[in-house]
């Protein structure tokens, strides 16, 4: 072949080859979709959720991919979720908890605004109110997903075994419970004054502010008799045998550890727990009642709930097509049929509306039923106040629970924090 | 010849001078600059003079965590290297066995400290814990090592100092380049062991053991991980630290605030190890021990 042949086949193959192969790289655009995700590994809606993803990627092959980046800790997912936002790098799509320390990600021109598609008829398919308490400033930035209601469990065999036949309904029933309780040799409650918010302390303390204050307690934080009068009361739950010994500095996995090994016969956490305690620990299961804490003041058969997660996704203002298909997952998790496989498996309850007749789990029915009876619903304390108040609770209370504090000087520690 | 070492030595310095400048002097600057505003790492800055300092340095929680980290720095410095000290001497004889013992005493550094913190916390509880069935054992009714004022400080930083293994491969290592012929004229001389060791290790190793404790006590002064992971500065703030209040302000959006923690913490640790170095370097001008 002359050489002047060989250079014009050799510019023929190399042109044809170019534009063979660019042309299904212009067809083929796969927008990938990355969620650090924090329900993974052991937490009880990971199967349920990795599921949705595999079948979400299954019906969307070849435009979009959703990439979970499995994040276990909770407090290193929310450190994550901050000095991404901080740095200017919003993930694609994320969850959060929507506090008055969070609701800082609002004032972000990086996170997607749902105001418009929720106005298209995407906010028929939320619990009634519950939008409105994801609004700020008009802005819709994280949609209601998970709904807490955090009622006490009572393991009903422990309460029997010491003689007693019905959860306690009031304070002197409950005094009296625990003294049973002791006697045969069973902690009465969990209580922890360490993690990053001394949780299932924290919840005791929300239900009998509850109790004292009504439901128009955290108008004014820390100001009135509610305050101290439940910091007494929780320090009671501290004192005379009443929790574990481990309690001051123990964490979420002392309180909740007590109450799995059944050692503990009442302990507060939300439903996602259920799931836990049913392949953890069967028989506290089947044991388990859930109930409003004893009435300790004036109110009787209040609970707490509160909105537990929010997605959220990047604005992704200058690539459109990735920010319609975040629109279009999270369309996809909370489209009811979804969200009821994960609150069936899990336990966990939501804002979406879904069928809930699908969802046999006695313990989970126990808790609609708990909500519903309730006289009135408020918040838990660290739903309302920022998140250093919340860091702070566990000292003062541990300060407290060691005889350095009384409890008005507990409520006077968490005051000047919350008026920093 | 002169100007070509000038070119050569300026091509070899301009990738770390860039470096050193974007990932230590650009941050250091920034943080400084920001340290002086109230900023939630969100919305815009706004500039608050020296009110984050006055706020950290009139905070007895703040002044407590200095505390703390002045007793971190000083176990580090006077107990922790002493003890590896110790250890390196001993094995530095080579008595049988000693590459496994070295071995066993390097371990932990290649275990993550999280683990190690975990570990602790279990011997520690009171209810289950280890330390407390062995305590048992003695007649003691035991403790809430983690859970009381008075012992949770001392219980982290226990755990801690034990972990020799680095600092004692170190001093090992220095050791070695000291010449036998020293030891061997001190023994003729009829010299004991713990004389060789007082006369010609230590002072041939003093500079090394300057480094190991300026090293220690820098630690010392940045310490977090264990205090994180086993009380979160608890029981009411008693083992709280520099670092965990960045931390728990960072947390709380305060960024402006966690910067002028992170200046204060920067500034109170180069004061300690400068003034440590001077303190134990002063009559160190002129020897021959090893640096």
């Amino acid at each position: 072949m002359k050489k002047s042949n060989f250079l014009v086949l050799a510019l023929i193959l190399v042109i044809a080859g170019t534009v063979t192969g660019c042309k299904p790289k212009e067809e083929i655009k796969e927008v990938t979709l990355q969620w650090p995700c924090i329900w993974v590994g052991e937490d009880s809606k990971a199967e349920a959720v990795a599921a949705l993803v595999e079948q979400f990627n299954a019906d969307n092959a070849g435009s979009i991919r959703v990439e979970i980046e499995a994040q276990p800790d909770y407090d290193g997912y929310e450190q994550k979720i901050r000095t991404s936002i901080a740095a200017g790098i919003v993930p694609d799509v994320f969850t959060m908890k929507l506090n008055p320390t969070t609701k800082a990600y609002y004032e972000s021109p990086l996170l997607m605004d749902f105001s418009k598609e929720l106005d298209m008829g995407w906010s028929k398919d939320f619990n009634d109110g519950t939008v409105s308490q994801a609004t700020v400033d008009g802005m819709v930035k994280s949609l209601p997903y998970e709904v807490a209601i955090t009622p006490v469990w009572y393991n009903m065999d422990l309460l029997k075994k010491a003689g007693v036949s019905s959860y306690p309904k009031t304070y002197d029933e409950f005094l009296d419970t625990a003294a049973k309780l002791k006697a045969a040799g069973i902690i009465p409650t969990s209580q922890m004054t360490g993690g990053s918010n001394a949780w299932t302390s924290m919840l005791w303390y929300s239900h009998f502010l509850a109790s004292f204050g009504g439901k128009n307690v955290y108008d004014n934080p820390f100001e009135g008799d509610a305050y101290v009068k439940a910091a007494e009361v929780l320090l009671a739950m501290f004192s005379d045998g009443n929790t574990s010994r481990d309690a001051v500095g123990g964490d979420a996995g002392v309180s909740g550890g007590h109450y799995l090994a059944a050692e503990s016969a009442m302990f507060i956490n939300g439903p996602w727990y259920i799931g836990r305690v049913k392949g953890d620990a069967p028989d506290v299961y089947a044991a388990t009642e859930v109930g409003p804490a004893p009435a300790v003041g004036s109110n009787s058969g209040a609970m707490i709930g509160f909105l537990q997660t929010n997605f959220a996704a990047a604005a992704n203002a200058d690539d459109p097509a990735k920010a319609a298909a975040a629109v279009k997952f999270i369309k996809w998790m909370t489209k009811g049929e979804n969200v009821a496989k994960i609150s069936k498996q899990s336990g966990a309850l939501f804002a979406v509306k879904y069928d809930a007749s699908s969802i046999d789990d006695a313990l989970q029915q126990k808790f609609i039923e708990a909500s519903n009876n309730a006289s009135f619903t408020i918040s838990h304390l660290a739903g309302v106040v920022p998140a250093d108040v919340v860091s702070e609770f566990g000292q003062a209370l541990g300060k407290m629970a060691l005889g350095e504090a009384t409890p008005a000087e507990f409520v006077e520690m968490l005051k000047k924090v919350n008026n920093q | 010849m002169k100007n070509k070492n000038i070119k050569m030595i300026l091509i070899f310095l301009i990738p770390v001078t860039i470096l050193y400048t974007f990932f230590f002097i650009y941050p250091l600057g920034f943080v400084l600059a920001t340290s002086m505003t109230k900023w939630n790492g969100i919305s815009a800055m706004e500039f608050v003079k020296l009110d984050n300092y006055i706020k950290l340095l009139t905070d007895e929680t703040f002044l407590l965590s200095i505390k703390n980290n002045v007793i971190w720095a000083l176990s580090g410095g006077f107990i922790q290297i002493p003890l590896a000290t110790l250890v390196a001497l001993i094995l530095a004889r080579k008595p049988r066995g000693w590459k496994t013992l070295r071995t066993i005493y390097f371990l932990p550094n290649i275990i993550s400290a999280v683990a190690i913190a975990m570990m602790w916390k279990a011997i520690y509880n009171p209810m289950y814990g280890f330390l407390n069935a062995f305590l048992g054992l003695f007649g003691s009714e035991g403790h809430n090592w983690l859970g009381e004022i008075n012992t949770a400080l001392p219980a982290i930083i226990a755990q801690a100092v034990l972990y020799i293994g680095y600092f004692m491969i170190i001093i090992l290592a220095a050791t070695t380049t000291i010449p036998k012929s020293y030891y061997e004229a001190a023994e003729i001389d009829g010299c004991s062991t713990l004389q060789q060791e007082w006369y010609i290790t230590l002072p041939m190793i003093r500079g090394i053991l300057i480094t190991t404790m300026t090293l220690a006590m820098a630690y010392g002064m940045r310490h977090f991980e264990a205090t994180f992971l086993m009380t979160n500065g608890g029981p009411a703030h008693s083992t709280s630290v520099m670092g965990l209040i960045l931390y728990h302000k960072m947390d709380a959006f305060r960024l402006g605030e966690a910067n002028a923690t992170g200046t204060i913490l920067i500034f109170l640790g180069t004061v300690v190890i400068v003034f440590i170095r001077k303190l134990l370097t002063r009559s160190d001008a002129g020897s021959d021990s090893v640096q």
